[in-house]
C-alpha cells in the first residue's frame, strides 16, 4: 500500500497511555515502519539510541518532565532528533512553544492516520538529510585531519582560487613542490575534481 | 355521709331549727329531752359547716340547752329534769365528737381523691403533651390497658376495649411482621421488648411508633408488660427531610465538581477515543496489505474493545456523579473506590506535575457504603490537595493516598499533599459550611465530606502542620466502619 521503504528507520513513541502507545504502535508497523515505545521519558533515555533515520512521537503531558521540558533538555544536549508532539488538548500557546523549539509538527488527539504517517514521513525526511549532511561534514573533518600542515596551508590557498605560481611564491617554494602538495591534498581528501576540493573547504570553512 | 350543698339557705335553716328546738324546749310543756334534737342539729352542721362551724353550732345548743334549762328549772330543782338536761348535754358532745371525727376522715379522703385526680390529669396532660402513651397487658392470658393517648395513638376511640388485634389492625402491613413478633415474644414471658414501626391510620395517615415494654411479676403469679407508646413521627419526618437535603447538597456540589473536572473527564473520554480510531485505521491497513496479517488485525480489534469499554466506564461514573439518587448501600472495596476517584482526577495531576503515592494494601475488609457519595468525598479530598500544591517547585509536589486498619479495628483513609500546610488557626474551621481557604472556595467541599463520613458512621478531621515539623503539606483523615457480613 504504502510504497516507501521504511526498513532503514525507527520511530520513538513516548506516552504514559499504554492503549493509545500500542495503537499508534500498530498502525505504524502496518505500514512497515520499525518501531519503539516507551511509557515514559526516563524509559526513553535509559534505552540506547541507534544510529540510523529515526524521529520522535512524544505526548506533550506526561506525569514526570513534561514533553515541552524534555525537547528543551535534548535541544541543550544536542540531540536533533526531529520531535512530533502530540496533545490531548488543542493548546495554542504550547504549540507555538513547540514549533519555535524545532518541533516538526504539533497533532490533537485524536488525529486522522495520514496526518501522522504525513508527519512522520517528513520527520524523516528531515532526519535523513540531516544525518547525510552530518555524515559528509564527519567525512572531510576526517580526511582534513590526515593533511600535512604544508598541504593544508596549500589546499586552503587553492580554494581561495589562487595559481600555483602564486601559491609558491606565498609560502616560498617552488611550484612544483605546490603541484606536488596539491595532488596529495585531492588524493587525501577524495577529491574527484578542483571544484570538489573547493566544496569541501567551504565545508570546512577554509575559503 | 350526707352531702349537702353549703348555701347560706341551709345555714339559715339550720338556725331556725335550732331556735325551734329551743322554744319547743323551752315553751312546749312536754317533760321530754327535747334538747336531744340538738344532735340533729350537730349532725347537719357537720354538712354544712367546716370544723369551726360545728364547734360553734355544739357551743350554741349547749349553751340553749343550758338556757332554757336556766328558764324553765330555775326556781324549783328537778331532779328529772337536771337529768334529762345531762342527758342532751351528753347527747350533743359525743355526737359532736363522732361528727368532727367523721369529717375530718372524709376531708382526708377528699384530698386523696383529689390528688389522685390531679396526678391523672397530670399523666394525661404528660402524655398528651410528649405524645407517649402507656399500655400494659397480661402474658399470657392477653388482657390489655391502654391509656388516653395510646388509644389516640393507636387512632381507636377511648372507650373501646383494647386488644392486640386492635393494634395489628391500624400496623403498617409491612410492618405486621415485626409487630406479631414482637407480640408472640411478649406472649412467651421473654424479657424485655423493643419495637420502631409504622401505623397506618384508616384515613391513610403514616404515623412512626416507638414501642418499649417490660415484664413485671404480679401479685397472683401472672406475668405483667408494662409499656410506653410514643409517636415520634415529627422526629423521623424531620430526620428525613434532613437526610433529603443532605443528598440534595451532596448532589449539588458533586455537579460543581463535575463541572471543574470538565476539562480531566473530556480528556479521560478522547484517551480512549483516540485509541480506538488509531486502533481501527491500524486494522484496515493490515487487512489491506498484499498478504493480509490477520493476527495483527485481530490484536487491534481486541484494543478497540478494551479501549471502548474504558470509555464505557468513565462516561457510566460520571453518569452515576451527575444522577441524583438516594445512597445505595454496597460492601465496596476502598481500593477501588480510590482507582476509581484517581481516574477521573488523573489529568488534574498530570496537568499540576502531581506525583501520586498510593499505599493501599489489596486485602483490606470491605466497607458498606455509597459508591459515588465515597468517590465524592476522595475526588474532593484529591482536588484540595492538587490545588493546595499549585505553588509547589516542579517535582515537589507529592500526593499521598493510603488506608489501613487503626486501633479500633475500623479503616483509617489518609490524603495528604506536600502543600503549604494548614495554618492551626485554620483547622477548627475547616468543615464549617462556607469556609473556604481557597480565594475562589465556596466552602461546601469539606462540610459535604463530613456529613457524607458521619452518615457513613466514620468520622473526619484534619492534622494540622506542626509549626516546627520539617515536613510540610495537609493531611485529612477519615475513618470508616469495617462491614462484617452476617
Amino acid at each position: 500500500m504504502n510504497p516507501i521503504d521504511y526498513s532503514d528507520s525507527l520511530i520513538y513513541i513516548v506516552d504514559d497511555e499504554a492503549p493509545l502507545r500500542d495503537a499508534i504502535s500498530s498502525l505504524l508497523r502496518s505500514v512497515g515502519m520499525q518501531v519503539a515505545s516507551f511509557p515514559s521519558v526516563a524509559a526513553f533515555l535509559a534505552e540506547p539510541r541507534k544510529e540510523i533515520t529515526s524521529c520522535l512521537l512524544l505526548d506533550v503531558r506526561m506525569p514526570g518532565v513534561s514533553g515541552l521540558d524534555f525537547q528543551a533538555e535534548l535541544n541543550r544536549d544536542g540531540v536533533a532528533l526531529p520531535i512530533i508532539f502530540m496533545t490531548g488538548h488543542g493548546d495554542i500557546p504550547m504549540s507555538v512553544r513547540a514549533m519555535k523549539a524545532g518541533a516538526v509538527d504539533f497533532l490533537a488527539k485524536p488525529f486522522r492516520d495520514q496526518d501522522l504517517l504525513d508527519a512522520i514521513h517528513a520527520a524523516l525526511t528531515a532526519d535523513r538529510e540531516r544525518r547525510q549532511r552530518d555524515q559528509a561534514r564527519n567525512g572531510v573533518t576526517a580526511r582534513y585531519a590526515t593533511l600535512t600542515p604544508r598541504e593544508r596551508e596549500i589546499m586552503g590557498l587553492a580554494a581561495r582560487g589562487l595559481m600555483n605560481k602564486q601559491i609558491a611564491a606565498e609560502v616560498g617554494t617552488s611550484e612544483i613542490t605546490v603541484k606536488i602538495h596539491r595532488g596529495n591534498a585531492m588524493r587525501k581528501m577524495q577529491a574527484k575534481t578542483f571544484a570538489d576540493l573547493v566544496r569541501m573547504a567551504e565545508a570546512l570553512g577554509l575559503a | 355521709m350526707l352531702r349537702v350543698p353549703r348555701t347560706p339557705w341551709m345555714s339559715a335553716l339550720l338556725i331556725f331549727l335550732m331556735l325551734l328546738i329551743f322554744a319547743i324546749d323551752t315553751f312546749s310543756p312536754l317533760d321530754m329531752a327535747i334538747a336531744v334534737m340538738y344532735v340533729v342539729v350537730v349532725l347537719i352542721s357537720a354538712s354544712i359547716w367546716g370544723r369551726r362551724g360545728v364547734l360553734q353550732a355544739t357551743a350554741s345548743c349547749i349553751g340553749l340547752t343550758v338556757l332554757s334549762y336556766a328558764l324553765t328549772h330555775s326556781e324549783v330543782f328537778s331532779a328529772a329534769a337536771s337529768g334529762r338536761l345531762l342527758v342532751g348535754l351528753l347527747a350533743i358532745c359525743v355526737t359532736c365528737v363522732l361528727v368532727l371525727r367523721g369529717q375530718a376522715a372524709t376531708n382526708a379522703l377528699l384530698a386523696r381523691e383529689e390528688a389522685l385526680r390531679r396526678s391523672e390529669a397530670f399523666l394525661a396532660g404528660t402524655q398528651r403533651i410528649s405524645k407517649t402513651g402507656s399500655f400494659s397487658f397480661k402474658s399470657p392470658g392477653g388482657e390489655m390497658y391502654w391509656s388516653e393517648e395510646a388509644a389516640r395513638i393507636y387512632g381507636y376511640p377511648l372507650d373501646l376495649v383494647p386488644t392486640m388485634e386492635l393494634v395489628l389492625a391500624h400496623t403498617a402491613p409491612e410492618d405486621r411482621g415485626i409487630v406479631q413478633a414482637a407480640m408472640d415474644q411478649s406472649l412467651r414471658g421473654e424479657s424485655e421488648v423493643e419495637v420502631r414501626h409504622r401505623l397506618l391510620m384508616p384515613d391513610g395517615e403514616l404515623k412512626y411508633v416507638h414501642v418499649l415494654a417490660r415484664p413485671r411479676q404480679t401479685k397472683d403469679g401472672e406475668i405483667e408488660y408494662l409499656g410506653a407508646l410514643t409517636d415520634v413521627t415529627a422526629a423521623v419526618l424531620a430526620e428525613q427531610a434532613l437526610h433529603r437535603s443532605q443528598v440534595q447538597l451532596a448532589h449539588a456540589t458533586r455537579v460543581t465538581m463535575l463541572g471543574e473536572l470538565a476539562a480531566s473527564i473530556a480528556h479521560e473520554v478522547n484517551q480512549p477515543l483516540a485509541a480506538i480510531s488509531t486502533n481501527g485505521e491500524a486494522c484496515v491497513r493490515w487487512l489491506n496489505r498484499p498478504q493480509p496479517d490477520l493476527d495483527e488485525a485481530r490484536s487491534t480489534v481486541t484494543a478497540i474493545l478494551e479501549s471502548s469499554a474504558r470509555a464505557t466506564g468513565v462516561i457510566k461514573r460520571i453518569r452515576a456523579l451527575a444522577r441524583r439518587s438516594d445512597p445505595q448501600q454496597a460492601e465496596l472495596d476502598l481500593k477501588t473506590v480510590v482507582e476509581e476517584s484517581v481516574d477521573l482526577v488523573r489529568r488534574e495531576l498530570n496537568n499540576h506535575h502531581v506525583a501520586l503515592m498510593l499505599g493501599l494494601p489489596s486485602d483490606l475488609p470491605p466497607v458498606l457504603g455509597d459508591r459515588v457519595q465515597l468517590q465524592q468525598v476522595f475526588i474532593n479530598l484529591l482536588m484540595n490537595a492538587i490545588q493546595a500544591m499549585a505553588a509547589c517547585q516542579p517535582g515537589q509536589a507529592v500526593l499521598t493516598v493510603q488506608c489501613q486498619l487503626n486501633a479500633d479495628g475500623a479503616l483509617q483513609v489518609s490524603v495528604s499533599d506536600s502543600g503549604p500546610g494548614i495554618a492551626p488557626a485554620a483547622v477548627p474551621r475547616l468543615f464549617e459550611a462556607f469556609y473556604s481557604t481557597k480565594e475562589d472556595g465556596m466552602g461546601m467541599g469539606l462540610p459535604i465530606c463530613r456529613s457524607i463520613i458521619e452518615n457513613h458512621g466514620g468520622r473526619i478531621w484534619a492534622k494540622p502542620t506542626a509549626p516546627d515539623s520539617p515536613v510540610t503539606g495537609a493531611t485529612i483523615l477519615f475513618t470508616l466502619p469495617v462491614h462484617e457480613p452476617h
